[in-house]
């Protein structure tokens, strides 16, 4: 085979590689991104918060501001959004969900049920800004941020 | 269901199939090229068909109006682009016009599975059924009309001469389904710490019956179907969830001991497992060398020959090793793309594994986190365990490098994977906002 085929040919095989090289960079780019954005937006402040009230030894922290998502998830399990370790807490426990303009609670079939103000909550319950909501021993309060 | 079918612009997704398109066309022409035969515009027919298979799937996801992940698709792209084109480089013409057949046929089931009802909860639903089926098709090669028994394994159906199926494949995500769903039920129980008794770290019976179970069945294949390859991918994804489930390594460790033990047991009573065993230890060896070794030691030649840049694409001697296109293509690309060509591949799939498993982090509940998990860990254990073969890392077993070796089944299941992926990012995506 004559020079100037060679030469091409390898031209080739040079651009297969570097075509190889920017299809993963421009991957890279794309993954990179997603995290920056998924990393700004954790940085911004919350909708609402749950402050803890009542707790006990291995439970959160008293007076530790939960932040809330507009769907949170309330349990046992380190899955959650916000972790409620206690005994008497379901691994899904509860979720706090934001819909309509309103904070609703809602009781995910737990064992021992949530409390809000005092009464086990039956069907889906609005959340107002004050309002107490217990899960086992740990006792959080709802603050609404705005 | 009718706002789900608003169309969405998935620019990524669309910006990243170019490339491949291009990596697709220079690769065929790099190998074509370097044969002995003129470049015809028939030549180009594979790739061509091939692009226009990929720009289909990405308007259909578009037309769908799917929010899922937009990276997932074209990686899964490209590693069959690098398929292909090595397909065309090491395996006889006919094998190559069967694997663009299966690519269509790999699209087909990626489109019917993104077409699974909105939440995937039937699949968590019917966990039995999946088990069964799951079962049954791993036990089909030991029927009489329709098993085939193929390179030592009976691990093949298939009818007339073409079409040959490895149901062992497919029952991988069957599997997954499985765990996902009896995982998400049981984990409660399963992570619960048992009473802690003075020295003792192995939690009671109870808890030790579906670990036992899963050995088991993957002891069955190894036994039965001398299927290596499956009994580790099998064992290896089981433990990796049990873990991810439960948080306690406890469970990773006894399995891994019983899987070793088994292991060990096998290389002794039976001769496929024991050889393997062999060839991994010493293939340089006498007696191995140019016997059973041979294959083994044509591809640690092929890696070592590759240098930094490689011999270039076509240009390399694949020939050297035996039945290069099915468990030794990671050796043939490494030979003619070198250690700069090697580490780009791996690293597509690290980011593919990589956004498979920030899918399951992010996914809303614990059986889609699971579902998400395995997957894609079943994808990162299943290119270790064939690189890692191929490089002597570990005994070699017969599985397929995902997306890249030649094969059907093995294609249409990954991409099953894929579909199944970006269902889950959907599914997040409208749970979550965003």
């Amino acid at each position: 085979m004559d020079v100037p085929y060679q030469i091409a040919l390898w031209g080739v095989r040079l651009a297969f590689l570097v075509v190889l090289y920017v299809f993963l960079i421009r991957a890279f780019g794309s993954l990179w991104r997603a995290l920056r954005t998924e990393a700004e937006l954790a940085a911004r402040p919350a909708l609402a918060y749950l402050v803890v009230q009542r707790t006990h030894a291995q439970g959160p922290r008293a007076g530790e501001r939960l932040p809330l998502r507009t769907i949170s998830s309330l349990g046992r399990d380190a899955g959650n959004d916000v972790v409620v370790n206690d005994e008497a807490a379901s691994a899904r426990h509860a979720t706090v969900t934001l819909s309509d303009g309103a904070w609703w609670l809602e009781d995910q079939g737990s064992t021992n049920g949530t409390l809000l103000n005092g009464q086990r909550i039956v069907r889906r319950e609005r959340l107002r800004d004050g309002d107490i909501v217990e899960i086992g021993r740990v006792g959080l309060r709802f603050e609404a941020a705005a | 269901m009718v706002a789900r079918m608003r169309p969405a612009f998935r620019g990524t997704e669309l910006g990243l199939i170019f490339w491949v398109a291009l990596l697709v066309g220079l690769g065929f022409l790099a190998v074509i090229g370097a044969g002995a035969s003129a470049l015809q515009a028939s030549s180009l027919i594979v790739p061509a068909t091939f692009v226009a298979v990929a720009v289909a799937l990405h308007l259909f996801l578009a037309v769908r109006g799917s929010r899922g992940d937009q990276l997932l698709l074209p990686l899964a792209l490209g590693l069959t682009a690098i398929g292909l084109v090595m397909v065309e480089r090491l395996a006889p013409p006919v094998l190559l016009l069967q694997q663009l057949t299966w690519t269509v046929v790999a699209a087909g089931a990626f489109v019917a599975a993104t077409l699974i009802p909105r939440d995937l909860t039937v699949l968590a639903r019917y966990k039995y059924s999946w088990a069964l089926a799951g079962i049954a098709l791993l036990a089909s090669p030991l029927l009489p009309v329709i098993g085939r028994e193929l390179n030592g394994a009976r691990i093949w159906i298939g009818l007339g001469d073409l079409l040959n199926f490895q149901p062992a494949e497919a029952v991988k995500i069957l599997l997954v389904i499985f765990f996902a769903s009896y995982l998400e039920e049981n984990r409660e129980l399963l992570a619960s710490a048992p009473a802690r008794r003075l020295g003792s770290v192995v939690p009671p019976l109870a808890y030790l019956v579906p670990i036992v179970l899963m050995w088991v069945l993957a002891m069955g294949v190894m036994v039965l179907q001398k299927d290596l390859g499956a009994t580790l991918i099998f064992f290896g994804i089981f433990l990796a969830m049990i873990y991810l489930a439960t948080g306690r390594a406890t469970y990773a460790l006894t399995g891994v001991v019983l899987l070793l033990a088994g292991g060990s047991l096998a290389a002794r009573v039976f001769a496929h497992v024991g050889a393997r065993i062999d060839v991994w230890l010493a293939p340089f060896s006498d007696e191995l060398r140019f016997g059973a070794g041979y294959q083994l030691v044509q591809g640690l030649f092929a890696l070592g020959n590759g240098g930094l840049l490689g011999a270039g694409l076509g240009n390399g001697m694949p020939d050297r090793i035996p039945v290069v296109w099915s468990d030794f293509v990671f050796a043939a690309f490494t030979e003619e793309v070198g250690f700069i060509g090697a580490i780009g591949l791996l690293a597509l799939y690290l980011v593919l594994v990589f956004r498979g498993m920030s899918i399951a982090l992010r996914a809303p509940t614990p059986f889609l986190q699971l579902l998400a998990a395995g997957l894609s860990f079943g994808l990162a254990f299943q290119t270790l365990v064939i690189v890692g073969g191929n490089a002597k890392l570990i005994p070699l077993t017969g599985v397929t490098l995902p997306f890249l070796s030649y094969g059907g089944s093995s294609l249409v299941t990954n991409f099953v994977i894929i579909a199944l992926l970006i269902r889950v990012s959907d599914i997040t995506v409208r749970v979550r906002g965003g």
